[in-house]
């Protein structure tokens, strides 16, 4: 599944139910806490929708600079969501990756989030990055490199997905780590290397050089 | 943690989509759009062979979540204690598309063999293994394993105990015009990156017919896991080629027989505990791992040299140990210990020359680690290092299966790191190939006395 994050309360029943219907799990978050849900969950979301009318503390521009700041979260797509009058007061306006006023339908939300998507992550209408001839697909989890099939297992594709989706940015091992794998690893920082040299061993040479090492510091995707 | 963590957070009793995980969901979606048409589910017996229980696609998603029974006595080598039910977890995470099957396709996953009443089975090398390591992780190490494998490539083999034929015979290469051998080489290594498995260098051997792949290190429960899949895609790549592979110690009486050297170092989170600024080879904390090593080498070795073949390779020299002993610089020590090379610190480890490639790879990594760090606990004191290989004192490797099947026996160090069921089996195993042996008149016998008597 793949979650949404839902901040503010202004009609966030309804956005909860058409993030619902276009296949996202979503799920509502304090805007004044720890910017996280309730209930845990470590993976970051895959989209974030700011819910702007009504918020004031904090305001809708210091909750998107929240979130661009976070470790964890500072690449999620942001869509803000204005009542219409909000425009005239400029409200959000400049913050997040993608604008939305109410009331909006379903068709107009899932463009938006293609947009913001496409945007911050480099992923298509479809669910599926492109870079060059090699294709991911995120729906199916599968991996092509001129159209034909390359099989990783499934931490290869998760890094792989990682790095794609977060073009430009350097990751350290210990980031790397935490995003990727979550708690669910015993084999140290070293891990990291060794699943990098298996995916670029797979990507072959077209591709293998786009995962640079930044020397000291970890990895970093470069998509064009 | 891993595993255990997933199959103890399962709800039971709920309905199968609230526990399928990302992990879950990545193999049944591949499954789907590759057009896999049957799974293997793979495990190790005591001595390491692979077993292998095929099941259609349509059986893939119960199996995902409730295992597949099967005796656990197909554990236990050929000397089997009895029938009993045991169940097979594949592993998500070791979901992989066979390469070497192209007309039709066909994946594996390896199984964590665990009791019906979801306890750990004590017949599985693997899980000890696993255990271990997350044990290493709860005090901050994590064991790093480098591997280089020898094996031989021979022509179609003749009857049962036949010599083999080299393909590098000048007799062979009149039948085949191709270079077997490094069509051969270029061939595994497709295989092996294909498998996750990365390949750091492949050469051809000393011996004719033997050859060398080098392979990049990662951790012990992924090593072992790759030394299993390597010695298949190996033999499968061999086969294509119609040639035969063997991992066999000693198949040539008059050329050098085949080891698996193991790279090992130890990791606290990100750095090398083994590096050292000094102008000692190891840290203090490598000094004591390898101390540790050392120390209880006569008793795993029925482990590293795990058939009576095993002990033809040791007893002949070319390079193979026969002391306990270290050494920086000569290569007959059965530890080397390689220069330090400076601004490389994540290269500092130590190379154990002892394992053959025949061996069961999950039970030396889980006894090397565990005599390690029971020198890190103990506070081991190092052996001096032995200067252009000799002894100096140094005790003697196990000279053969008996002696070192008796010191294995013994072994506190073994009991407590594999577990009463697992050395027990592997003891009957040893116990009754020694008999078979001891039963059957060879080569040695006839020539040596047929005339003479």
């Amino acid at each position: 599944m793949t979650d949404a994050w839902i901040y503010g309360t202004h009609g966030s029943e309804r956005t909860s139910r058409l993030l619902a219907e276009l296949g996202f799990s979503p799920h509502r978050v304090a805007a004044n806490g720890t910017l996280r849900p309730s209930d845990g969950g470590s993976r970051a979301p895959a989209l974030a929708v700011i819910l702007a009318d009504g918020l004031e503390q904090p305001s809708c521009s210091e909750l998107c600079a929240r979130l661009a700041a976070d470790e964890d979260l500072g690449e999620v797509p942001v869509l803000v969501a204005l009542a219409s009058g909000g425009l005239a007061e400029g409200i959000g306006i400049t913050e997040g990756h993608e604008l939305l006023v109410e009331p909006f339908s379903a068709d107009e939300l899932q463009a938006r989030i293609a947009r913001a998507r496409r945007a911050v992550n480099g992923i298509d209408h479809e669910d599926v990055v492109r870079v060059g001839s090699l294709e991911m697909n995120l729906a199916t989890y599968q991996v092509a490199i001129d159209a034909r099939p390359v099989d990783f297992t499934y931490m290869e594709y998760e890094l792989l997905k990682f790095l794609v989706t977060h073009p430009r940015r350097v990751f350290s091992r210990e980031a790397l780590l935490s995003r990727v794998w979550g708690y669910d690893y015993y084999g140290g920082a070293r891990t990291v290397d060794v699943h990098v040299r298996r995916v670029r061993a797979k990507l072959g040479s077209e591709h293998a050089a786009r995962i640079k090492t930044v020397r000291s510091v970890g990895y970093r995707w470069e998509g064009t | 943690m891993g595993w255990d963590q997933w199959a103890n957070d399962r709800p039971s009793g709920r309905p199968y989509l609230h526990c399928v995980t990302g992990r879950e969901q990545f193999v049944l979606r591949t499954v789907e759009e590759r057009g896999v048409r049957f799974i293997r589910l793979w495990f190790v017996d005591v001595l390491g062979l692979l077993k292998s229980i095929s099941i259609p696609v349509s059986e893939l998603e119960s199996a995902l979540v409730d295992g597949v029974g099967l005796d656990g006595s197909s554990l236990e080598g050929a000397s089997r204690l009895r029938e009993h039910d045991v169940i097979a977890y594949p592993d998500p995470r070791t979901f992989q598309v066979l390469p070497w099957k192209p007309d039709s396709i066909v994946a594996r996953m390896f199984c964590d063999v665990r009791q019906p009443d979801d306890g750990p089975f004590g017949g599985d090398s693997r899980a000890t293994l696993r255990r271990l390591l997350e044990h290493a992780a709860g005090l901050g190490y994590t064991m790093q394993v480098g591997c280089e494998v020898e094996f031989f490539i021979f022509g179609p083999l003749g009857s049962n105990g036949a010599a083999p034929t080299t393909l590098d015979d000048g007799a062979y290469f009149d039948l085949t015009p191709l270079d077997v051998g490094s069509d051969f080489r270029r061939l595994t290594i497709e295989y092996l990156e294909q498998m996750g498995i990365p390949v750091k260098a492949s050469h051809h051997e000393v011996a004719p017919s033997q050859h060398e792949i080098q392979l990049a290190h990662t951790d012990a429960l992924s090593m072992a896991d790759a030394v299993t899949t390597f010695r298949i895609a190996v033999k499968e790549a061999a086969h294509e080629l119609g040639a035969y592979a063997t991992f066999m110690p000693k198949p040539l009486a008059a050329h050098p027989g085949s080891g698996m050297h193991l790279h090992i170092s130890l990791f606290e989170g990100d750095r090398n505990a083994f590096h050292t600024d000094s102008k000692e080879p190891l840290s203090p904390t490598g000094r004591a791992f390898l101390a540790g090593v050392l120390a209880h080498a006569r008793e795993m070795t029925a482990v590293t040299n795990q058939w009576i073949n095993s002990y033809r390779r040791l007893a002949t020299g070319f390079e193979a140990p026969a002391f306990v002993s270290w050494t920086r610089r000569g290569g007959a020590a059965l530890v080397r210990v390689p220069s330090r090379r400076p601004g490389r610190a994540a290269g500092a480890r130590f190379e154990l020359r002892s394992p053959d490639p025949s061996c069961n790879t999950y039970m030396v990594l889980a006894l090397v680690l565990a005599a390690g760090l029971r020198g890190i606990e103990r506070g081991y004191e190092l052996q001096a290092e032995s200067i252009d290989d000799q002894p100096n004192g140094a005790p003697q490797l196990p000279l053969d299966l008996r002696e070192a099947t008796d010191l294995f026996d013994d072994s506190e160090l073994a009991r407590e790191t594999l577990g009463d069921r697992l050395c027990d089996v592997f003891v009957a195993n040893k116990r009754r190939e020694l008999d078979d042996e001891r039963r059957t008149v060879t080569e040695f016998d006839r020539s040596r006395y047929l005339r003479l008597l």
